[in-house]
């Protein structure tokens, strides 16, 4: 069903809000991370992991449901589709990739937060790499999905080309 | 002078069916993106498998996480429920 004007542009605005606010996040995250690794104040590097939890389950994650659906209600709802262009197929695997890989690295969140949180665990132990390398694996990510939303790089798929021929057949 | 953007914003969020992907095939993009795609997985893959039939996916175990690293009363509490709790420490919790 393709979407009125109006609305479309509605989840178009929530489309691009939602998602380059989970990028941004996804920065701030690894500040977040470079604190963890390089500062030398062990309150401060503590905080750094025991902040990561609650803030990745309050913006990361509804961020990134939040641009799925969005995305999703966008493709659907437009004559761009789902399953037509491969740049909007790359996005999709994209955002779901990142998605799954953001929900069950929760646990590693969860668990460097315990160990920053016992005070028995010296400093060595709380630091961790891991987030710094996500983040920025993530923020590689997110950013190719940013060019392939703004470029739209040519190309449709087998099921788009064929659903193309049908309507021009009834036109 | 500038081109006209091959894209405009407005048109393109409406325009999938405008008819610019007469060419037929797959794009060499398209091959690029899809090798890149199957070495992240291969790599996630072998990533997985390394860590033994014992490790969890993309949790903490992959991360250097495993109860060898943990603080004893983390790894023991973690032991016991399946789930980290907060407190946890073995003096009853964390100021």
């Amino acid at each position: 069903m393709i979407m009125a004007p109006r609305v479309r542009k509605l989840v178009l605005t929530a489309h691009v809000a939602s998602s380059v606010g989970w990028l941004g996040a996804v920065v701030a995250f690894l500040g977040l991370a470079v604190v963890g690794v390089t500062n030398q104040d062990a309150q401060t590097v503590r905080g750094a992991y025991l902040v990561m939890e609650p803030a990745a389950w309050l913006v990361l994650v509804p961020l990134a449901f939040a641009s799925l659906l969005t995305g999703l209600i966008q493709s659907l709802g437009t004559t761009w589709g789902l399953f037509r262009h491969y740049w909007v197929v790359f996005k999709l695997l994209l955002n779901l990739m990142a998605t799954i890989v953001l929900l069950t690295y929760m646990e590693t969140f969860a668990v460097m937060a315990e160990v920053a949180a016992d005070p028995s665990a010296d400093l060595g132990m709380v630091r961790n790499a891991s987030p710094g390398l996500h983040a920025s694996l993530a923020l590689l990510v997110l950013v190719v999905a940013v060019v392939l939303a703004v470029y739209k790089p040519r190309g449709m798929t087998r099921y788009g080309r064929r659903k193309q021929r049908v309507r021009a057949l009834t036109m | 002078m500038a081109d006209r953007p091959r894209y405009d914003y407005t048109e393109g969020d409406t325009a999938g069916g405008r008819d610019r992907e007469a060419t037929t095939g797959t794009p060499r993009w398209v091959k690029v993106f899809g090798i890149i795609a199957l070495v992240v997985v291969l790599l996630f893959v072998i990533l997985a498998l390394t860590k033994g039939p014992g490790g969890r996916g993309h949790g903490p175990d992959l991360h250097g996480l495993d109860g060898g690293t943990r603080p004893a009363s983390v790894s023991a509490d973690l032991t016991a429920s399946g789930v980290p709790s907060v407190a946890t420490s073995a003096n009853g919790g964390h100021g």
